[in-house]
């Protein structure tokens, strides 16, 4: 096996996609304590949500969970009421897990956009169609050739001495002045990178798109791994019951319940597994001599 | 990659942006309830590429118009990272009026789906893509009347800041409770209209600051090169 970040875009794409779909498919509580607990514990592990991210998760996890049972009156255990509204049990418990899924699915979104870098969703666009593939490369070059070329007009203006960050009102008009003749300039190059696309035969064919990834036994396995886990734990979630509403009723523990429980915990947890065996096999490798 | 008929070209220009992506969308949101959502923005993608070589009428503009348009997406997503701010719909307007309808759509489509590669994707995605794409396609056709009056451009850029705001709450509401729920859609609303006034405000700030310099710059262009 290689590490999680080495596997195959598409492998990556297709772990994600599993542990997304369990996740925001299951309203079921069992299910999405393992995905929140987990996913809090990949993003600790892969340092990939700072501290404001969490607290921007777990403001969100309150209001997510106090907004239904304040706009929805179902169930029957009356907690309290609210300006004649009955503020009830259920939907608070509704809520509860509501929100408990939108925080586990954007720890896990926040997980898949550190993990799935420009050039590896390039990459799999490509795969589906070159075009798409070629318009992504193109503005995302553009965006890395918009830095480069603001520095140099700024350098160009400054050296003119055209260019004072005296004060705001100079500084924001030297700005727009930089802005304004990056564009033009960009633009005018546009046209030029049009024409010799043109003169060196694009439209003239199919496009094709170089893959700097090659699929490996070690991706297939895990792609293999991960699907066959989903599907245990799928089988695991339409062998329980989960009623919120008029009453509540949770079987959770019956014995596919368990094991598709145990399978989605083991899916959750691949990336880490996979990064923690392969940095103990580096240190029992490592020459001793 | 051109070769369309007229008639099919006028089809492709109706259907697309108002019949197949919306139930794209809707589809993408309420039968795979969001899950597949990278395949779904992938699957608008290419559709608003296709919109887009349907609005080019002549075979030599393609490629021209293709580089241009992904240099204003671009400057969108560039225009993304400034803090509160976001001059997005500015761009794919000003874009959709100069180089028509269908380049404002893959604009709005793609700065959203490229930039989201550095703010997250997300079942978000697709709607935000229907959004921006929305807002500058209904420009292009709106872009005799926007060129001559500033005012009703400010206007435009202030509904489609409040439109944006309508268009993502069905999001959240069919995200939040699996079904949709007007109680809830107007909650959402109430609880989005700090976004929703910043969206307007900034959208007419960066209009009133972009429209002349910008537009400027793509008439050049556009009569330099006919793009």
């Amino acid at each position: 096996m290689k590490r999680f970040s080495d596997l195959n875009p598409i492998a990556t794409a297709v772990y994600y996609m599993c542990v997304l779909g369990i996740t925001m498919f299951s309203m079921q509580p069992l299910m999405l304590c393992i995905s929140l607990v987990t996913s809090i514990l990949t993003c600790v592990y892969d340092r990939s949500v700072k501290v404001k991210g969490h607290i921007f998760t777990a403001v969100l996890f309150l209001i997510a969970a106090v907004i239904n049972p304040l706009f929805v009156h179902n169930g029957v255990t009356v907690l309290f009421y609210l300006n004649d509204n009955p503020f009830t049990l259920e939907a608070l418990v509704y809520g509860i897990v509501a929100a408990g899924m939108i925080a586990a699915a954007l720890y896990w979104l926040r997980s898949m956009s550190a993990a799935l870098s420009s050039d590896k969703i390039m990459y799999i666009f490509g795969r589906f169609s070159p075009k798409i593939a070629l318009i992504i490369s193109m503005s995302l070059r553009y965006i890395g050739l918009f830095k480069e070329r603001f520095r140099k007009i700024q350098n160009t203006q400054r050296a003119l001495g055209l260019y004072d960050d005296g004060n705001l009102i100079d500084a924001l008009r030297g700005r727009a002045r930089v802005l304004s003749i990056l564009i033009t300039w960009t633009l005018e190059n546009g046209i030029v990178t049009a024409e010799s696309m043109e003169a060196r035969g694009y439209m003239s064919g199919r496009r094709t798109s170089y893959a700097p990834y090659r699929i490996h036994m070690a991706d297939i396995s895990f792609i293999a791994l991960s699907l066959a886990l989903t599907a245990i734990a799928i089988i695991g979630l339409r062998n329980t019951q989960t009623v919120f509403y008029p009453d509540m009723r949770f079987e959770l523990f019956t014995p596919w319940g368990i094991a598709g429980a145990a399978a989605f915990a083991l899916l959750c947890l691949l990336p880490i597994i996979i990064n923690i065996k392969e940095a103990v096999k580096w240190r029992l490798l490592i020459s001793k001599a | 990659m051109t070769v369309f008929s007229p008639r099919i070209r006028g089809v492709l220009k109706l259907v697309i942006p108002f019949a197949l992506i919306p139930s794209l969308v809707i589809l993408g949101a309420v039968v795979f309830e969001g899950q597949r959502y990278l395949i779904i923005s992938l699957g608008i993608a290419v559709l608003s590429i296709v919109l887009f070589m349907a609005g080019v009428e002549r075979r030599n503009i393609g490629s021209r118009r293709m580089v241009i348009t992904a240099i204003m997406t671009a400057l969108a997503v560039f225009g993304r990272f400034i803090p509160v701010f976001k001059p997005i719909t500015a761009i794919c307007v000003m874009t959709a009026v100069y180089l028509g309808a269908e380049a404002g759509f893959m604009t709005g489509a793609f700065s959203v789906l490229i930039s989201n590669i550095y703010f997250g994707q997300g079942p978000w995605t697709p709607f935000q893509m229907l959004g921006f794409g929305l807002i500058g396609l209904i420009a292009g056709y709106l872009s005799e009347i926007l060129l001559k009056n500033k005012a009703l451009l400010l206007i435009y850029g202030a509904v489609s800041g409040v439109a944006y705001s309508f268009i993502m709450d069905i999001w959240t509401v069919l995200w939040y409770s699996g079904g949709f729920d007007w109680g809830l859609y107007s909650a959402a609303l109430l609880s989005a209209l700090p976004f929703t006034v910043l969206y307007a405000v900034s959208n007419i700030a960066f209009l009133l600051l972009l429209s002349k310099p910008v537009g400027n710059k793509l008439k050049r262009i556009k009569i330099k090169y006919g793009v």
